[in-house]
């Protein structure tokens, strides 16, 4: 299968933080969830695929094109929500349009004004005016006009209400449909990415601490609830992670099916991507 | 580019009903006979650039730029043009301003005397903007606008008390060949100047992380 995005060994230091070693493949026709907690590495990621951030060792190829030697032909195929940068607020969603068309060769103004319809946005109102989910629509509106082949997303329905995120969520859905096209987005919003994601990838303290099928994950990883003494009974090398509760340990697991047959315990729930992410991060090892 | 220009004067848009309201009010009082109110409208010029930065790092565009196939040099350019824009338009209204106020004062127009202030008031946007660009590029709008003011007030100072103490007469002297190429040493001086300070800001953006 053809990646529309590749990274390979991608490492950032910071003062009081480091991206280490990141290495994430994205095929055509599909959508990859980033997931960790803030300051995990996410948006950094983000940011130097889009060269927003300099100086990162490693290498990172969009449409199978380097990211920096050619820069503008790839940024003309991708769309880009990302987390509070936008344009200024005192322009109007018609100004997107007229700058837009200029910025962009196959910028759509048919298609966005067909999505500032759908979405129910102002046409002749300043930014500012607009409610945050208001915002983020025209965010996405204005990332989706001018056809590109890879969306690039950090928190895309942050501040939507449900209606609307399943309004953008399906939007997402259709954009993958013609199978050219992928999705790379981070949210914090788990369902999300349980409904849409085809890949999962779990970033933690700048290190990536898996990257799988969204499936592969659902299947194969569970969460077992027990009392102390069916806990104690537990090896560890057959336990990811755990977590006291009042009443319960949570014991993560990575092949639910095998740990079934050894310790044939029935409580052994499906697990959930914030469930995954909890104990990963809060749980014992 | 074309694109990021008219960004920046979309954003100057909402400020022209005041910049119409002040332009008539300036008229009013230079005919009346104060000269230095042609000089506010240049001054209102630099104000509307800052403006636009502010809000530029206000809803953090400057990284959302990036993201577009301009390049980072473009977004640099487009603003050193915008502004040059700007300042072709307020050159053209306080044109308008320095003739009303020759015709009313002496019945005629003195185009030379015109020009001259003309070309010193370009000269003094150019010098402040030259300096601020690359420090809003490098510190951000809100430590670039307090030390230009520093330098501003900085240089007046520091030139007023030497003035006291030198004599600086023959020194003065020597430079008074250049006044009658004024006409052609400014604008070059100036012109120089901006894209100096155009090169700098590139510089800087181009290796600015976000």
């Amino acid at each position: 299968m053809e990646n529309i995005l590749e990274i390979k060994n991608l490492s950032k230091k910071y003062k009081d933080f480091q991206l280490k070693d990141i290495n994430i493949k994205l095929p055509k026709g599909m959508i990859m969830g980033l997931i960790g907690e803030n300051g995990a590495g996410k948006t950094t990621t983000i940011k130097a695929i889009l060269d927003i951030i300099k100086d990162y060792q490693g290498e990172i190829k969009v449409f199978g094109l380097d990211n920096r030697i050619d820069e503008k032909k790839i940024k003309e195929d991708i769309g880009v929500v990302l987390d509070d940068m936008f344009f200024p607020e005192i322009l109007m969603p018609s100004d997107i349009d007229s700058i837009m068309r200029e910025i962009y060769k196959n910028w759509d103004s048919s298609l966005y004004f067909k999505y500032l319809n759908d979405f129910s946005l102002p046409i002749k109102k300043e930014i500012k005016t607009l409610s945050k989910g208001m915002r983020k629509k025209l965010e996405i509106a204005t990332c989706l006009a001018h056809h590109p082949k890879l969306l690039i997303l950090d928190e895309p329905t942050s501040g939507l209400d449900p209606v609307a995120r399943n309004e953008v969520i399906d939007i997402f859905l259709d954009f993958i449909q013609n199978e050219e096209c992928s999705i790379l987005l981070s949210s914090h919003i788990t369902t999300d990415l349980e409904h849409i994601a085809d890949y999962i990838t779990f970033i933690n303290q700048g290190e990536i601490l898996l990257s799988k099928t969204k499936d592969e994950l659902m299947e194969q990883y569970g969460v077992v609830k027990c009392g102390l003494e069916d806990f104690l009974k537990i090896d560890k090398n057959d336990r990811l992670r755990y977590k006291k509760n009042r009443y319960e340990y949570e014991v993560l697991v990575e092949n639910k099916k095998e740990f079934n047959k050894k310790y044939h315990m029935t409580t052994i729930d499906k697990m959930t991507l914030e469930d995954l992410m909890v104990l990963m991060i809060k749980g014992v090892k | 580019m074309k694109g990021l220009i008219k960004k920046d004067l979309f954003m100057i848009r909402s400020n022209c009903k005041i910049l119409l309201i002040l332009f008539i009010v300036y008229l009013i009082m230079t005919i009346e006979g104060n000269d230095f109110a042609m000089f506010l409208l240049p001054f209102m010029s630099i104000m509307l650039m800052i403006s636009t930065f502010s809000y530029d790092s206000y809803n953090k565009w400057t990284s959302y730029a990036i993201t577009l196939p301009n390049g980072r040099e473009k977004s640099v350019r487009a603003k050193y043009l915008a502004t040059l824009l700007i300042a072709l338009v307020t050159t053209i209204f306080t044109l308008i301003l320095l003739i009303a106020v020759s015709y009313f004062k002496t019945n005629t127009i003195n185009m030379e005397e015109i020009l001259e202030n003309m070309l010193g008031m370009l000269f003094g946007i150019f010098v402040i903007q030259a300096f601020m660009y690359p420090s809003i590029y490098k510190f951000g709008v809100e430590k670039a606008r307090i030390g230009i003011f520093i330098l501003v007030f900085g240089v007046a100072i520091i030139g007023g008390v030497l003035s006291k103490l030198f004599d600086f007469s023959k020194i003065a002297d020597m430079f008074k060949f250049l006044n009658q190429y004024s006409l052609i040493v400014i604008p070059l001086a100036m012109f120089g100047l901006l894209y100096l300070s155009y090169k700098v800001s590139e510089k800087i953006y181009q290796k600015k992380e976000f």
